[in-house]
């Protein structure tokens, strides 16, 4: 059997643990520098506000509703996914972390135990020592379980744990649940499975072994499989390195001249640099952008972006810094306002598999190395920006986050007070 | 002998400390253990938050103004405990007493009359955050 532990509204749930005056109401969490929803209690979806919603365009449904708004506060969500995931490692020693709110847990070799009440006892688990409430389906494959934890937020009675494996149940279930909400059912399959009539989870696995592996390929066939309740998607609690990494980041002001942008952008590879090498990586390719700002539909646009390959791959902040502030110079146009940048690293080789080009001087790249190395360990010890290329600019550039909650479990300083 | 350059302490370190093979091995070579402050005051890493206490209802009780409380959620509430409570849309922290006829919050503050008992009743919105276990005040 495999469980997939899903927080309910995470965002959200997250934003109540220290303040429980806002359990029952509406809860909104904006997405990085203000702009949509990213995640609605139960309450504001009742209200109607949609996922993804501008905050502009719910405004007033926001005010009739005393609503609440928060910025996204991603050092209280990771600290919390965090706690969540430890929690769930006391009931299997394999556990997946999908996402910042959802894991998969191997429950296989503990046949014979009751998995309803085991689900049941996961969840209230989760509630009570993070505070953050969390639905476990539990099923024979990890399609199925997560569709199983689907039904604990539409089912209240089910008190967070479904165990759904009875032929007869799972039947039933599947005869209800829409095939675009299947996990694995692309959006491009979608349209086909539309145009064929297949409506449901159950139309779907109707399909017949062949016309599936033909029309829907392995991955399709896989999810078929799945949902016939044979596991054949891999557990992976293994860490494989991102094949790609972006940092970006929307600018709370547009940016106008060249400087200030670049200094954006040498910020972006920074970051990108240290992730790369916390991975273990180096990349041969790096793509920089820029965008202007989309919402405003009468401005002039001059979105762009430029590849950028590296003669040999490379994680060392000093060249990446370099060539992205190179790049962001050739595509930046004057006279326009760029709300958004970013940088891209991408064809990542792990460091231990590189080959150094003959034409390579090594005691520079030794040097680049050690200077990297350096950097590194003074940001390790110090925190991160302690040490800053000249071209990264000291004063950074704030998103605007003006409904923060404090950083409740990761400063000394935001630590909630208690009048006593 | 080849003299070697010495590029960094750290190679430095390793070349020459530790591993010394002449005259007789430190006994406490294999010894690494030390004492983790964390390890005694936090049980639970994915339970335990901190507070700051602001306020003088608690003094009696070693909770004094600025202190630091270690609130672990995976301690039970017991009858006696000192717990962050949330009631009536407030937190505070009180000795919870807890008999029969439900909960009392007890200040600890002989000095002070401003204080009083507080009854939990099924009309208050009340809910036990979560119980103290240590307090870190300043020497």
């Amino acid at each position: 059997m495999y469980a997939l532990a899903d927080c309910n509204n995470f965002f959200v749930s997250c934003e109540r643990v220290f303040r429980p005056d806002l359990d029952g109401k509406p809860v909104i969490v904006l997405s990085s520098n203000d702009g949509c929803a990213v995640a609605r209690s139960n309450e504001a979806k009742a209200l109607g506000i949609p996922m993804g919603a501008p905050l502009f365009k719910i405004k007033d449904i926001v005010k009739a509703n005393n609503v609440q708004v928060f910025s996204s506060n991603f050092a209280l969500y990771g600290d919390m996914s965090r706690r969540v995931q430890e929690v769930l490692r006391t009931y299997s020693p394999c556990v997946e972390h999908y996402s910042i709110d959802e894991a998969f847990l191997d429950l296989r070799g503990m046949e014979g135990i009751d998995f309803q009440a085991y689900a049941r006892e996961i969840s209230a688990m989760c509630r009570k020592l993070t505070r953050i409430p969390v639905s476990v389906g539990i099923a024979p494959t990890k399609t199925l379980a997560k569709i199983a934890s689907k039904l604990c937020k539409q089912y209240p009675k089910l008190q967070g744990g479904c165990f759904m494996y009875r032929p007869q149940d799972v039947e039933k279930v599947l005869r209800k649940y829409p095939v675009g909400d299947v996990w694995g059912i692309g959006r491009r399959s979608q349209k086909k499975l539309q145009n064929m009539g297949i409506q449901t989870a159950w139309d779907y696995v109707q399909i017949p072994e062949e016309a599936v592996r033909k029309l829907f390929a392995l991955p399709g066939y896989r999810t078929w499989k799945e949902l016939k309740g044979i596991p054949c998607i891999e557990f992976e609690d293994m860490v494989e390195p991102k094949q790609s990494i972006c940092v970006s980041r929307s600018f709370a002001k547009e940016i106008t001249d060249s400087a200030t942008l670049c200094e954006q952008v040498a910020n972006f590879a920074d970051s990108a640099a240290s992730k790369l090498r916390k991975q273990g990586s180096l990349a041969l390719e790096m793509y920089v952008f820029v965008m202007t700002n989309r919402f405003k539909e009468n401005a002039p646009q001059a979105n762009a972006g430029i590849c950028i390959p590296f003669p040999d791959a490379t994680a060392d902040y000093r060249t990446v810094i370099l060539a992205a502030i190179d790049g962001c110079r050739r595509v930046f146009r004057p006279g326009f306002g760029y709300k958004k940048a970013g940088v891209i690293f991408s064809k990542l080789i792990q460091a231990e598999d590189f080959t150094r080009s003959i034409f390579e001087d090594e005691e520079a790249a030794f040097k680049e190395a050690k200077l990297s190395g350096a950097i590194d360990s003074i940001n390790r010890s110090f925190g991160e920006g302690s040490v800053l290329f000249g071209s990264q600019g000291d004063d950074k550039i704030k998103v605007a986050n003006e409904h923060s909650s404090p950083h409740y479990t990761t400063l000394w300083t935001d630590i909630p007070s208690v009048k006593i | 002998m080849e003299p070697i350059q010495i590029t960094d302490t750290q190679s430095f370190e390793s070349a020459f400390m530790g591993d010394v093979k002449a005259g007789f091995p430190s006994p406490a070579e294999d010894m690494r253990e030390k004492l983790d402050i964390v390890k005694l005051l936090v049980r639970h890493s994915a339970s335990t938050f901190f507070f700051r206490v602001d306020g003088v209802s608690m003094v009696d009780a070693d909770m004094d103004e600025g202190d630091i409380l270690i609130v672990d959620r995976a301690v039970d509430p017991y009858n006696g405990c000192k717990a962050v409570c949330f009631i009536d849309g407030e937190y505070t922290v009180k000795r919870v007493e807890i008999g029969e006829r439900g909960a009392v919050l007890m200040p600890c503050n002989e000095n002070s009359t401003r204080y009083k008992p507080i009854p939990v009743g099924p009309d208050n919105d009340f809910l036990i955050w979560g119980v103290v276990t240590w307090i870190i005040k300043k020497a």
